[in-house]
């Protein structure tokens, strides 16, 4: 097996086969592109691969088996779920951080923002007096019992 | 092994560089005392956090995962878990596991301390709610809690040292939601402060607290105890895995042997020993110290080390909403949370009860993982359901995570492992857990509860990822370890007294979650560090004292 302290390098025959399983699991829908359109089997699971390099293996063993993708992938699923969620997740993970595809999903990406965005922002967002009927309702706690 | 000649005594040693072992150290630094701390990870740079990268959630899936063995670096050490309903959760460095935290910073409640007096179970603490607040607001202070005062759930005079976060979007929405069913529910208390504050930065919302705060805001010790500790002399060995306690003829603890990061073995000689190794290490170190004197572990005379571990069971339920809820704006340990079912109500069928937490699912990732675990699993997510569901689950879902209290129960316990061990060939930590059935009946109520709390507010579904509400098994893990060397008055039914010094041991003390007598609900964080800081303090106070080795 390859080493995984070394990115693994698709062969292009691995990133046909890859970029067919793929978009059985995501194929375009709702304003979003499938697994294949967002280039999962290009640079995205490199990415992955880069940073995951222990998923290497269970990525090459499935690409390795062959048959029609969906029969193949129904057939893992059932028979080595272990198998199925490792390559889904591979799969996924490679849509997910292309920055097309978060920008369509409305998915901003987890970056700074000033806090407060405005002065006074706390309080903006308890506007309307929606904790005066907590503090109305009195202690809920109960004291420590006399010794 | 190295020579311990050379090795200068330490006035104190800590085992265990993490959360309470840096309130301990600055403590006991700045009182003037020598401190040593052996701690088996290593300093993490900020600049290596990955939360500010595409793939955080890929690094935090593995490197930056918070299970050991998931994570399994060198420095880590596995935990045997196969009877356990959940994993352990823990890191390895120095600021330990608040670096990896959530940032919610709450006091154990009043009755937390007297269970065993006010609902006839499990046991009361040897010490109470007030004694304790001196040093709960001290550590508020130290790690910069922003909170709203006032929370009726409280005793007056709980009044945090920072403004509070705002509650956002989804705050509101699940407030409103809790308004119109008359429960309660109050802004979050965290440990993450709303402007700069001494070592910290103010927080800029990036959402990503539980992979480390990229920008220095969040109050792990690494950042808010340990400079302060370092800059008054004391010094932290790191990549030193502990193997064992030392004991001199007298039977005082005398220091520790550790092995560093090259397979040698060394003696770090100290006066007075600190354990602050979580609720899984410090059992584990205690067990692996038996001798002759101590032949069933160190300090446990009692039968109690490594037995009554708790671990808070969390379980999600998930909302989804038409209107955007924007979950991904931190802090990410939570927005509101609600006490509207902690105290008995013995007609709901149970005893004690759980507080609650509203997250956000944060990344896609993650909302992908609340479609393929638990409740979620009943649908289809890939194929032509992948886009659709995955639209209307981003930035549109948050979760009432329902943390039960978890009672003490002999039958849980972290004991070694006859097989596994760690990279230097020390036996790992065997973990047996269980639900009880009064855990079960919480979790049951809290999840029926939060469906109708999401309802109220509005979601069109609900589902629970976590417990498999079926099996009765299964769960997330918890970094809450608790209770594994509980502290009280008695000598036979505990193993530390009510400062934290083992009653075996009279130079021996415990300041991690392994003191708890109960669980509590409550994120146990800021309560560690209050009684950490209380220890530190008697130690201080009773130093010249206390039995030491010649």
């Amino acid at each position: 097996m390859n080493d995984p302290a070394v990115p693994l390098a698709l062969n292009s025959e691995q990133r046909v086969r890859l970029a067919a399983l793929a978009d059985v699991l995501i194929p375009s829908g709702a304003g979003l592109p499938s697994a294949s359109e967002a280039n999962v089997h290009g640079k995205w699971v490199d990415r992955v691969l880069a940073v995951r390099p222990d998923l290497a293996e269970p990525l090459v063993v499935a690409l390795s088996e062959g048959g029609e993708p969906r029969e193949a992938l129904e057939r893992w699923r059932s028979d080595a779920p272990a198998a199925f969620e490792a390559f889904a997740f591979i799969v996924s993970s490679a849509y997910f951080i292309n920055p097309r595809v978060r920008r369509l999903l409305g998915y901003p990406g987890q970056g700074p923002k000033p806090n407060p965005v405005l002065p006074d922002e706390a309080d903006y967002y308890l506007e309307g007096g929606i904790l005066d009927v907590v503090r109305e309702r009195g202690p809920s706690y109960r004291p420590t019992p006399e010794a | 092994m190295s020579g311990s000649k050379s090795v200068e005594v330490a006035d104190v040693l800590i085992i265990g560089g993490g959360t309470s072992g840096g309130v301990a150290a600055k403590h006991l630094a700045e009182s003037g005392l020598k401190v040593v701390c052996l701690e088996q990870g290593h300093w993490v740079n900020q600049d290596d956090l990955p939360g500010t990268r595409p793939e955080y959630e890929l690094l935090g899936s593995k490197k930056w995962h918070p299970n050991p063995n998931i994570r399994a670096n060198p420095e880590d050490y596995p935990c045997e878990c196969s009877d356990a309903d959940l994993p352990v959760l823990m890191y390895a460095a120095v600021g330990g596991t608040s670096l990896l935290y959530g940032g919610v910073w709450s006091r154990l409640a009043p009755s937390d301390f007297r269970v065993r007096t006010l609902d006839g179970i499990a046991d009361d603490w040897p010490l109470t709610y007030e004694e304790l607040v001196p040093y709960f607001e001290e550590t508020e202070r130290e790690v910069g809690v922003s909170g709203l005062a006032g929370n009726p759930a409280y005793p007056a005079g709980y009044d945090p040292p920072l403004s509070a976060h705002p509650i956002h979007k989804a705050g509101r929405k699940a407030a409103e939601g809790m308004n119109r069913l008359g429960w309660h529910w109050w802004p979050i208390y965290q440990a993450i402060p709303t402007r700069e504050y001494g070592n910290q930065a103010q927080c800029v919302r990036y959402g990503v607290c539980m992979l480390g705060c990229p920008e220095g805001s969040k109050g792990s010790t690494d950042l808010t105890h340990w400079p302060i500790a370092l800059r008054h002399g004391a010094r932290v060995v790191t990549g030193a895995r502990v193997s064992r306690i030392t004991l001199n003829e007298r039977g005082l603890a005398s220091g520790a042997v550790y092995i560093d990061r090259e397979g040698r073995e060394h003696v770090q000689p100290a006066l007075v020993v600190i354990l602050a190794a979580n609720g899984v290490g410090t059992p584990r170190l205690l067990l692996l110290s038996a001798s002759n004197r101590f032949p069933d572990g160190l300090a446990n005379s009692s039968g109690l080390v490594g037995k009554r571990l708790m671990l808070h069971p969390v379980t999600k339920v998930v909302g989804q909403y038409d209107e955007a809820v924007d979950e991904w704006v931190g802090p990410a340990g939570g927005d509101i949370e609600s006490m509207q079912f902690y105290e008995t109500d013995t007609s709901r069928g149970f005893v004690r009860g759980s507080k609650w937490l509203l997250q956000g699912s944060v990344g896609p990732l993650e909302a992908l993982s609340l479609w393929t675990s638990g409740e979620g699993r009943q649908e289809e997510i890939w194929g032509e359901a992948f886009t659709r569901k995955m639209k209307s689950s981003i930035g549109h879902q948050m979760e009432w995570v329902i943390q039960p209290e978890d009672l003490p129960e002999e039958s849980n316990t972290v004991t070694l492992d006859a097989g596994l061990k760690d990279s230097d060939g020390v036996p790992a930590p065997k973990i047996a857990y269980r639900y009880s059935d009064n855990t079960r009946r919480i979790l049951d109520f809290g999840i029926a509860r939060a469906r109708e709390a999401h309802e109220a507010a509005g979601a069109r579904k609900t589902w629970v990822v976590g417990l498999d509400v079926e099996s009765g098994h299964g769960g997330m893990g918890q970094a809450h370890l608790l209770g594994t060397a509980r502290m009280g008055n008695d000598r036979e039914s505990s193993v530390v007294d009510r400062h934290g010094r083992a009653h075996d041991v009279p130079n021996l003390y415990i300041i991690d979650g392994s003191v708890f007598v109960t669980s509590s609900a409550i994120n146990p964080t800021g309560t560690i560090c209050a009684l950490a800081k209380r220890t530190a303090a008697y130690i201080c106070e009773q130093a010249r004292l206390q039995k030491v080795p010649s």
